[in-house]
Order: C-alpha cells, then structure tokens, then sequence
C-alpha cells in the first residue's frame, strides 16, 4: 500500500469515530423528528409503524396565532440577551486589552459566570429575584426606586427581563473572551500609524479596532444567537415559559408540548419550522456579514 | 505638555480600572449572594431587611440540611461520572477528528463546519423527543451510560473545531521530520503532537467539562429516578418546592459550581487562545 492511500485510511479512520457519534445521536433523532412531524394524529408515535403521510402538523403550527407569538418572544429573549451581552463583553475586552495592576484577577473574576451552569445561575437570580425577601428588591427598595415589592418571575410584564438577565450574565464572558483575543491579533502598529495621522481614541477604535475583531465579533455574534435561540436551561427552571406564557420561547414550546402534553407530532412539527427559522437567519446574517 | 498628557493617561487608566472593577462586581455578585445565603441561619432568611454581608451568625446549617435530607451526594456523584465519562470521550473523540482535519482534510473539513453549524442551530428540546423514545426502547432510560454518550455527542463539533483550529497552528515540518525517521502515522500523532497540544487539549477538556457538568435539558428527559439524577436536575426541583429552605439550595448551588470554578482557574488562560482560533477561522 502506498503512503499517499494509508495516508487517506488513517484521515477517514481518526474522523470515524466522530461521524458516528454526531451521526447516531444527532443526525438520526433529526431524521426520526422529521417523520415525527409528518405522522399524521393526535397521539403520533415512533413506535406505530402504520403511520401514513400527511402535513397536518405543519398546518396547525403554521395556523396557531401562538406559534407567532413565541417566535416574536424568542427574538426577544435572544436580541434582549445578545446585545446587552455583546455590549458589555466588547467593553470588557476593551478594558482588559492593556495591562494595569491586578488586571489578572479582574479578568478571571470578569470570565467566571461562564462556568457556571445554567440551572444553578437560575436558581441564585430566582432568589435574588424573590419578590418578598429578595436582594434586588431589598436593594430598590433601600434606594427608594420602588415602594412595592415587584413579583418579578409571577408578574408577565416583568418575568422576560427576569429570564433575560441570568441568560446574559453567563454569556457576556464569552464574548468578551472571544474579543479579548481577536484585539491580541491587532498589530500595534497600526495604532502607532494612526496616531501619527492625528485619529483620536474614537477614530483608532473605528478604523483599527472594529476593523480587527469584526470578523470575530460577527462569528461570536451567531453562534451566541442560535445558543440563546434554542437555550432551555434559564426559562424553564425558572418559569416553565410562564406566567400566562410570557416566557415560553419556541425551545420551551417544543418541550412542553411534547412532555407535557403528549403532543409529539405538534412538537416535531414546530421544531422543525424553529430550525427553519434558524436557518434563515443565519443565511441572512452570513449574507450581511460578508457585506459589513 | 508633556506633564498634561501623562495627566490625562493616568486618569484614562483610572476610568478603566473603576469601570473593570463595577463590571467585576456585577460579574461575582451573583456567587458571592449564593454563597452569603449558603452560610446564613434559616431565621434570618426570610427577613425583609437588607443585609448585604454577613454577620457574627454564620453557620454550616445549610449544607448540613443538604447533605443530611437529600440525597446531594449521591447528585454530585452522578454529574461527576457523567462529566468524567463525557469529557474524556470527547476529548479522545476530537483530538482524532481535529486532527484528521488539520491534516488530512480535503471535503471532510466543510462537512465538520457545516455540522457544527447544523449542531448550533438544531433545537435539543427537539432532539430530546426522539432520543427520548431510542433510549426508552433500548433500555437505557435513567441509565447514567446514556447521558454520557449523548453530551458528548453535543460536544464534539466544538471540540473537534477548536482542536483542529488549534492543530492547525502547529507547523508540518515537525511531523515531515519524524516520517523521515521512520515513525509510524499513529506514534507521530501520539508521541510529537500530541505533547505539544497541551494548551489546545486543555481548552477542550475544559469546555467539554463545563457542558457536560452543566446539562439540564437531556438529564431532566433521561433520568427520572432521583437516585440518578445529576446536580443540575437536583438544583431545579429545588427551585420553587417551598419545602427547601433558600440556604440549603444556594449550598447546593456553591457546591455545584466549584469544581467548575477550580477547573476554570487552572485553565483559563488557555481558554482565550484556543476558543478564538476556533471562533476566529469558524
């Protein structure tokens, strides 16, 4: 056997093991959702190998008036988590790109809710939340902000912002520890050029800076998107996708109708219209992305 | 002049350290105040007054609650197993695949982009269904094996990314040397790159770890007994069952999230690197 073909074994047999995992376990339950979704019947199930075809699903997802009210919520929660995330990592990055004293222990402390799982995050905002001995209300309060208590996970104005903020608090570091390494690939250089053309703080950051990490910022920017898309570990430990639904994202809406309501078809059906939607978005956004 | 322009540097270098520190602040707050109510007595819990920092009356009564009513260590056990099983699979998993595409990648690398998209847009509250279904059919409901095999299929794309990404950073020349030699493909792999991926290796296991260790959704799905539930799951029946007093749920909170937290110290400055070179070129 020649080089070049034990070569090509050895490259397929390292990938083997990978495709088989990613194969299995993702791309055949997508395969199963996808009949799932055009199995006709209340009750479609795996098991009923008589099933038959049909598009009922996709019709009454595609009908429900709360199909649309769920994807006007996720884009809420994702844009509402994203920005304010994207925001304050780029400051971050921004701040920490130059040293100072004790810049080592700021970061570290700066990127630690990025450990931090989902549930147990929720479970300290859901305290300090609580609308009678909270922290945050005890803080307003003390401030004379507000002379009531707010009931901000029982109240449907407020639980959005309420599933918002912990979902944000752990993403922001992966921002800024995306950023904060695209800004060490920016040459000094080319600071030192624009100064000497006389550009200022705000001219060097537009015409050095964003230049530099844009491509960054825009990979971070979809992959954190389609994270909080389809993120079910803050909404639903927190709220269930309640009260009177003002939480429920479509990822909670494809849980609950299957778990809860026995509704697999339904559910199938609307998880593939939400990776749709996805798809779409990221189509767009790649599209615009080349454009920026 | 010059005097002013030193002046002016210095109170720039003064905003940035003030502004870094409030971020700081708002970062750690949160585990500070579970750690706070972790270590306060019940009696003060529930208490309408303000009380940012804790007082003489400190007390270990709330992780003796945990660990003496419920069944926390057996919880904690259970997300050890499932992440030390996840984590190491993976990791051997996308060493081989980074590696396959770092070097011996023609399609196959568009394919593992194009996945590890797929993988990010794909809903798991979606996939839990019929996984759901498999798993029940197999046997393997409430079984500890199946949680492992699962996350690290949802990790591997990221990993394999950032691996290959990481690979991709270590000249050729070193391996075209030890072909000449006369080392086999596997020994080049196991014995010169391999030593030299510590960092890459590092940010991977870390990141698998913090997945795996973080699951809700397919634990929640999977393992119904309580007996093999992981913290995650533990920590959320907590939430709202008014029968568990606040300090013993944020105990469980401070003990799930330190083996986290020690593993981020150890390896967070190859954290940055490694996940932007996969970021970056993704």
């Amino acid at each position: 056997m020649t080089l070049g073909r034990r070569r090509t074994i050895f490259g397929y047999a390292l990938l083997a093991p990978a495709i088989v995992f990613v194969g299995v376990l993702i791309a055949y339950p997508l395969v199963l959702s996808l009949q799932l979704s055009v199995t006709p019947g209340r009750f479609a199930s795996l098991r009923s190998s008589e099933g038959g075809f049909s598009f009922e699903h996709y019709v009454t997802v595609l009908g429900s008036p709360e199909t649309w009210a769920s994807l006007l919520r996720t884009g809420i929660y994702v844009a509402g988590t994203v920005i304010p995330a994207f925001a304050i990592g780029l400051a971050v990055a921004l701040l920490l790109r130059e040293a100072f004293p004790g810049r080592r222990w700021l970061r570290t402390a700066i990127l630690l809710p990025w450990a931090v799982p989902g549930v147990a995050a929720s479970a300290v905002f859901l305290w300090m939340f609580d609308a009678s001995f909270g922290v945050v209300n005890q803080i307003l309060f003390h401030l004379g902000l507000i002379s009531t208590p707010i009931a901000w996970y029982s109240s449907a104005d407020t639980a959005m912002f309420g599933v918002i903020v912990p979902t944000a608090w752990k993403l922001f570091p992966f921002f800024a520890m995306i950023l904060l390494a695209a800004l060490q690939t920016i040459p000094q250089d080319l600071y030192e050029a624009a100064r000497v053309d006389g550009a200022g703080r705000y001219q060097q950051f537009a015409h050095v800076t964003w230049p530099g990490v844009r491509g960054a910022a825009f990979t971070a920017l979809i992959i954190a998107s389609l994270g909080v898309y389809r993120e079910f570990d803050f909404i639903f430990p927190l709220t269930r996708g309640g009260p009177n639904n003002a939480t429920t994202t479509m990822a909670i809406a494809i849980y609950q109708e299957a778990f809860q309501f026995s509704n697999l078809g339904f559910a199938a059906a609307l998880g593939i219209v939400s990776i749709a939607i996805a798809a779409v978005f990221v189509l767009i956004a790649g599209r615009d992305l080349r454009k920026v | 002049m010059s005097v002013s322009v030193r002046g002016r540097k210095a109170s720039v270098s003064a905003v940035r350290v003030v502004v870094s520190l409030l971020i700081a602040l708002a970062a750690i707050f949160p585990i500070y105040w579970m750690l706070i109510t972790a270590i306060r007595p019940s009696s003060q819990l529930l208490s309408p007054q303000l009380a940012l920092f804790p007082d003489g009356s400190a007390t270990l009564e709330g992780f003796i609650g945990l660990f003496t009513q419920n069944p926390a260590l057996t919880w904690l056990a259970n997300s050890t197993l499932i992440t030390l099983g996840s984590t190491v699979l993976s990791t051997v998993i996308s060493v081989f695949a980074g590696y396959s595409l770092s070097r011996f990648g023609g399609r196959g690398q568009q394919v593992m982009g194009l996945t590890l998209l797929m993988s990010r847009m794909l809903p798991g509250s979606l996939l839990v269904i019929p996984l759901y279904v498999v798993f029940l059919n197999l046997g393997l409901v409430n079984n500890l094996f199946a949680l492992v095999i699962i996350n690290t299929a949802f990790i591997v794309p990221f990993t394999t990314w950032m691996l290959k990404a990481f690979f991709d950073g270590i000249p050729r020349e070193i391996e075209e040397a030890a072909f000449v030699d006369g080392a086999g493909l596997f020994r080049t792999l196991w014995t010169i790159i391999l030593p030299l991926s510590g960092p890459g290796i590092a940010a991977a296991v870390t990141y698998a770890a913090v997945l795996a260790w973080a699951d809700f959704l397919f634990a929640r799905t999977l393992l119904t007994n309580q007996a093999v539930w992981p913290v995650t799951q533990g920590i959320a029946s907590f939430m709202g069952d008014y029968r568990t007093a606040w300090n013993e749920i944020m105990a469980l909170g401070v003990v799930s999230i330190v083996p986290m937290i020690l593993l981020f110290l150890a390896t967070e400055r190859f954290l940055v690197s490694s996940l932007t070179a996969g970021a970056v070129k993704g």
